[in-house]
């Protein structure tokens, strides 16, 4: 029962996640990116960790999700294509390889979302300044955004941990 | 050894990371290309702006009315510095107003119909912005349908915000001024001075900590004082001449005297985008 109701409900946030991590950073965009800081929204991740740990790791073809999110994310934010097309698929690998080795309770799910995130900003500033769009040093780019995305994701996730089980598990 | 060379994961990840780093190559050769997006991403970023769209204006909708609060309690103070402005614009008004009409005929006589001043409105709304730190760009409600092209300035109703990279049907993604990276191309400015003497320069960087654009190859000697007003100048061929950009705070000279960065403050405020007007060249 609980599957087949996946079926909707997990493209559907998906869907919105996607969505909402572009609409988040305009309408927050004075916040977000200051003359000192940069946040990063990373809600997509966060909904595909969620899926995995709060599912128990039972969605159907996850990784296809993963690369369709990505591709797409990829042609309408940043028109660099094959960046999150690789780099969601990856993550979901590493957090499926991780899951039978934890309980999926909210301070295990907090942290290996903190690894995640800081794993997907970093490789992320890695590939940009390969391809010469990040200029900032490494230091600044902890400093200025590492750090502000990290408090921002993890609040997110406080914040959404309980509705979305709710979601997940009911 | 031959386990090895058929192990699935490390043959999946290997043809995974190829064709990732093909695909990246491939964006970034074909960027600057003018019939860019292929038809295929331009289908997929539809889907997407659609789905954008019906999230965005209701979720816009309630970030007003959160602002609205905010707004009110300064709305006396506000009401008075108004009010002192409303007085010497009308004269301002009705002073443009004829210039304009004036210029109207004076091109008609010369038979001028079309100069560098020229251009078409294009309003838009900003659908998203995208969540990235390095890349300062915003998806607008407006596509090629609607005359949008490529290389296009942007305006906000202060000033200039930034420049059309890539166009789809009924979207399009705005760099805005403030990007810093290697590929940016960069506005040709102009600045008028007292003394009626013109500056010539382009916009060659973005100081993120102050917030300042940096108006470089300037070779005049001519002194700029703080305040001076920068237009864009029209010319490079894709922007309109007499976009607002903003007002010069700070004058550093070169050892050799001449004023070789110009700093300015940009009139717009690039986090705060709601609606935009493309301004499309008519010449």
């Amino acid at each position: 029962m609980a599957e087949s109701r996946m079926k909707f409900v997990f493209p559907i946030g998906l869907l919105l996640a996607f969505v909402l991590d572009g609409v988040c950073s305009k309408i927050f965009a004075g916040y977000f990116f200051t003359s000192s800081i940069a946040v990063e929204s990373r809600l997509l991740l966060l909904w595909f960790v969620l899926a995995i740990f709060l599912t128990d790791d039972t969605i159907e073809h996850i990784y296809i999700w993963a690369f369709c999110a990505g591709i797409f994310y990829d042609m309408y934010y940043t028109s660099f294509l094959g960046l999150m097309a690789l780099l969601l698929p990856f993550l979901v690998y590493l957090n499926r390889a991780v899951f039978p080795f934890f309980k999926s309770s909210f301070i295990v799910v907090l942290l290996i979302y903190l690894i995640d995130v800081t794993l997907l900003t970093t490789l992320n500033y890695w590939a940009m300044t390969l391809i010469g769009q990040a200029g900032v040093s490494l230091a600044s780019y902890v400093t200025q955004v590492l750090w502000p995305t990290l408090i921002y994701n993890l609040a997110l996730l406080v914040v959404l941990f309980v509705p979305l089980r709710r979601i997940f598990v009911e | 050894m031959q386990k090895f060379f058929f192990n699935k994961k490390l043959v999946v990840t290997l043809i995974g990371l190829i064709v990732a780093f093909l695909l990246v190559a491939f964006s970034i050769n074909v960027r600057n290309n003018r019939s860019m997006p292929p038809v295929i991403q331009q289908i997929g970023n539809e889907a997407s702006g659609l789905v954008n769209a019906i999230v965005s204006y209701p979720a816009t909708g309630i970030a007003k009315a959160g602002s609205a609060v905010g707004d009110l309690l300064n709305t006396y103070q506000e009401n008075q510095k108004l009010k002192k402005q409303v007085d010497s614009l009308a004269a301002q008004k009705v002073e443009n107003q004829t210039l304009r009409q004036e210029n109207k005929q004076l091109k008609q006589q010369v038979k001028l119909n079309k100069s560098l001043t020229d251009y078409d409105k294009i309003s838009a709304y900003v659908l998203s912005r995208t969540p990235s730190a390095w890349q300062n760009q915003v998806i607008i409600s407006k596509g090629r349908t609607a005359g949008v092209v490529k290389n296009a300035a942007v305006m906000s109703k202060e000033g200039l915000v930034g420049r059309v990279v890539e166009v789809n049907q009924t979207n399009s993604k705005v760099e805005l001024v403030t990007t810093k990276n290697d590929s940016a191309n960069r506005f040709s400015v102009q600045l008028i001075n007292t003394k009626n003497e013109i500056v010539n320069g382009l916009i060659t960087g973005y100081n993120t900590e102050k917030n300042q654009l940096i108006m470089g190859q300037v070779t005049s000697k001519v002194k700029i004082k703080k305040g001076t007003k920068v237009i864009t100048s029209g010319m490079g061929g894709n922007t309109p001449k007499g976009l607002f950009v903003g007002t010069v705070v700070r004058v550093a000279d070169d050892d050799y005297g001449l004023p070789s960065k110009i700093y300015i403050k940009p009139a717009a405020d690039m986090t705060n985008l709601n609606v935009v007007t493309v301004a499309k060249r008519t010449d």
